[in-house]
């Protein structure tokens, strides 16, 4: 485990591995993923949708259930010297981990706050099952917490049908962080908000990751919120990761052919002309493409693309793609 | 304030409307119908008898009188409602004199204790086993619970209920066969043990089917609500199971399970007609069935008006207690 990493997941392999009618079936939703998370930054997570970034996010969460499986590898969390494997946690490492070090911020199109209890009893459920509060050390609490961020205080006594799209997202994000957990995972926050609710939410995940320094790990497809604020990026293709490097590298000269793909796709002010997408569609994870997975819609494609699976590569420090047009210079796609 | 404007107040015109439609279409139906009660009630009476065909006219004139069919539609439609609202239903025709609401009186305490009790008890069981199990779907309880209800479910009620009656007072005579007591009414212990030992089988025999419907629904509602974002979420958080079980699930899937009680409790006023005529018990289910059988009009026009009473003011109670279990209704 390098030295100042919080979460480190090595060679992980998660496969939902199903079985019906005596037909196996397995989809290698994460397949040998490396990643080392360092304390205190912001890390991205990009990908399309069925890449497999909601799987990883669960095994590094240490949330999943079958047919959801850890086949290979470990996820070690590491705090102040005190580690723990996160696909191994029993429900009592559950209850000291969560809220208190490790937290989650769920989709903003989800419904996470029950509909029948005041907000700020959901707050309490939450603050106690973690810090044993009473009722209104937990109602104090809230309100601190709630001004700190500068939300309303009066949600405290809403119900969540009562708020809008922007602030039930924003109550949920304060739900998530209320305790000060070191690392949190944020999946899709801003999805199915608007562009300027979008900001707000944004704002206000800066806001807290600054305060306390926590580590972020934010998964998203949308690269705009990436480039807002992650300090490095990894770009995850068909359950594995083909790409990551610091925000401002990747997003200035992208190695992999996927991710200049991507990057190239997203609008800019100078220029106007029609962008274009990327060809063929995401594969399916239950047969993936031999080879380097994105083969068949590479447009870059050599020989050996569709039969030898390339190897991660360190370009420059911190700068790693996997591609076998890096392994020789003269081809290098940039 | 605004809650009575807006909320209570059209509920409770909503509720007098239903009443009146319903009372003004029991009172039309049987007169759109070809059988005049009167008819029928002199052809039983001179059946057996001659009679000379003055007394048959001065009969016929106080039966007309008796049933309220003197005048034309509008003027007997009045004199109904007055007597509606006196609560005068006039006599029954099998036990004559005697009013019809006496008769329904006697009958109803028998049947409000029957069904009531074993709709609560069908209901609060079938619903407590229906979330276990939904909660816990892969323990060994749960499927054998839900595979055994599941059996019971299908099979017609009246069914289950001969098969007690003929296992449980036929082959091993432990319960008796018909009534609804023994002894003199009163607080005493021999009256009220007596009345658990009669209304046993029958109770049974409602419960056994209220509690395989009650879990199927209550299994389903936790499944879907227990993969829900916000039980999820709380999962994520660790919170305890008990907190999640009752504050998260059991207190959304109570929401449509509270109208479904109110409303079959508000069904309590049409009796259980099969389970009183197979157990032979004394409740409005077989007042309602000897009032069939002998053409008893007036006493039918009693039972129907009760239950029209009941269910309306079952619907309206439980609207009335939507807000207190759900805030979106109640600041909407």
């Amino acid at each position: 485990m390098q030295g100042d990493a919080i979460v480190e997941a090595k060679d992980l392999k998660a496969y939902y591995i199903t079985k019906a009618y005596g037909v196996e079936r397995t989809v290698k939703a994460v397949d040998d993923i490396s990643v080392s998370i360092k304390a205190g930054e912001v890390y991205g997570l990009a990908g399309e949708s069925g890449c497999g970034k909601s799987t990883l996010l669960k095994v590094l969460l240490g949330d999943f259930q079958p047919p959801l499986t850890v086949v290979e590898g470990s996820v070690a969390y590491d705090f102040e010297g005190q580690t723990k494997d996160a696909t191994k946690l029993s429900e009592q490492d559950k209850r000291d981990i969560r809220w208190n070090k490790v937290s989650y911020i769920p989709q903003g199109s989800m419904h996470v706050l029950n509909p029948v209890r005041r907000i700020q009893d959901t707050f309490h459920d939450f603050i106690t099952t973690h810090k044993g509060t009473s009722k209104s050390q937990s109602y104090d609490m809230t309100r601190k917490y709630l001004r700190d961020l500068g939300l309303p205080e009066k949600v405290m006594r809403s119900y969540p049908h009562q708020l809008s799209g922007g602030m039930r997202q924003r109550v949920t994000i304060a739900l998530a962080t209320i305790l000060w957990p070191k690392l949190i995972f944020a999946d899709e926050p801003t999805t199915a908000l608007d562009v300027v609710v979008q900001r707000g939410v944004i704002q206000l995940l800066k806001d807290i990751q600054q305060k306390e320094g926590s580590t972020v790990v934010l998964i998203t497809h949308d690269l705009g919120v990436h480039a807002n604020l992650a300090d490095r990026i990894g770009v995850l293709y068909a359950g594995k990761l083909v790409e990551e490097a610091p925000t401002r590298t990747i997003l200035k000269s992208p190695k992999h052919p996927y991710t200049q793909f991507l990057i190239n796709s997203l609008p800019t002010f100078e220029e106007r002309s029609a962008r274009e997408g990327i060809p063929g569609r995401p594969p399916a994870l239950d047969h993936p493409p031999s080879g380097c997975r994105f083969h068949p819609r590479c447009p870059m494609a050599i020989a050996k693309c569709s039969s030898i699976e390339p190897k991660m590569l360190e370009l420059s420090p911190g700068h790693r793609a996997a591609c076998h047009l890096l392994e020789e210079p003269n081809h290098a796609a940039a | 304030m605004k809650l009575l404007r807006t909320f209570i107040l059209p509920r409770i015109v909503q509720y007098l409307i239903v009443i009146f439609v319903g009372i003004t279409l029991t009172f039309l139906i049987p007169r759109l119908s070809p059988i005049n009660p009167v008819d029928n009630a002199l052809g039983r009476l001179t059946a057996f008898q001659t009679m000379s065909p003055e007394a048959t006219v001065a009969l016929r004139e106080s039966l007309m009188d008796l049933y309220g069919l003197n005048g034309n539609l509008l003027q007997q439609y009045f004199s109904f409602w007055k007597r509606v609202v006196a609560f005068d239903l006039g006599p029954s025709f099998t036990v004559f004199p005697t009013p019809v609401t006496k008769l329904i009186g006697s009958s109803i305490g028998w049947t409000i204790g029957l069904l009531s009790l074993s709709i609560v008890i069908a209901w609060i069981l079938g619903l407590i086993l229906g979330t276990l199990a939904g909660f816990f779907p892969n323990s060994w309880w749960a499927r054998t619970m839900e595979n055994s209800l599941i059996v019971v479910y299908p099979i017609p009620y009246y069914i289950v209920a001969f098969v007690l009656l003929m296992l449980l007072t036929y082959y091993l005579p432990i319960f008796p066969l018909v009534g609804g007591s023994k002894g003199a009414p009163g607080f005493t212990w021999s009256y009220l043990s007596s009345l658990v030992y009669y209304g046993f089988l029958p109770a049974l025999s409602l419960i056994i089917g209220g509690v395989a419907f009650r879990f199927i629904i209550s299994k389903a509602l936790t499944s879907t609500e227990r993969s829900s974002d916000y039980v999820r979420f709380a999962e994520m958080a660790a919170l305890p199971k008990h907190k999640i079980l009752f504050s998260y699930l059991i207190r959304n899937t109570l929401l449509p399970q509270v109208t479904d009680l109110g409303l079959s409790l508000g069904l309590i006023f049409e009796g259980a007609l099969i389970t009183e005529a197979v157990y032979g018990y004394p409740g409005i289910g077989s007042l309602l069935l000897s009032a069939i059988n002998s053409a008893d009009y007036n006493v039918i026009m009693g039972i129907t008006l009760l239950s029209i009473f009941g269910i309306a003011t079952a619907s309206l109670l439980v609207d009335l207690s939507y807000p207190l279990i759900d805030p979106r209704v109640r600041y909407s």
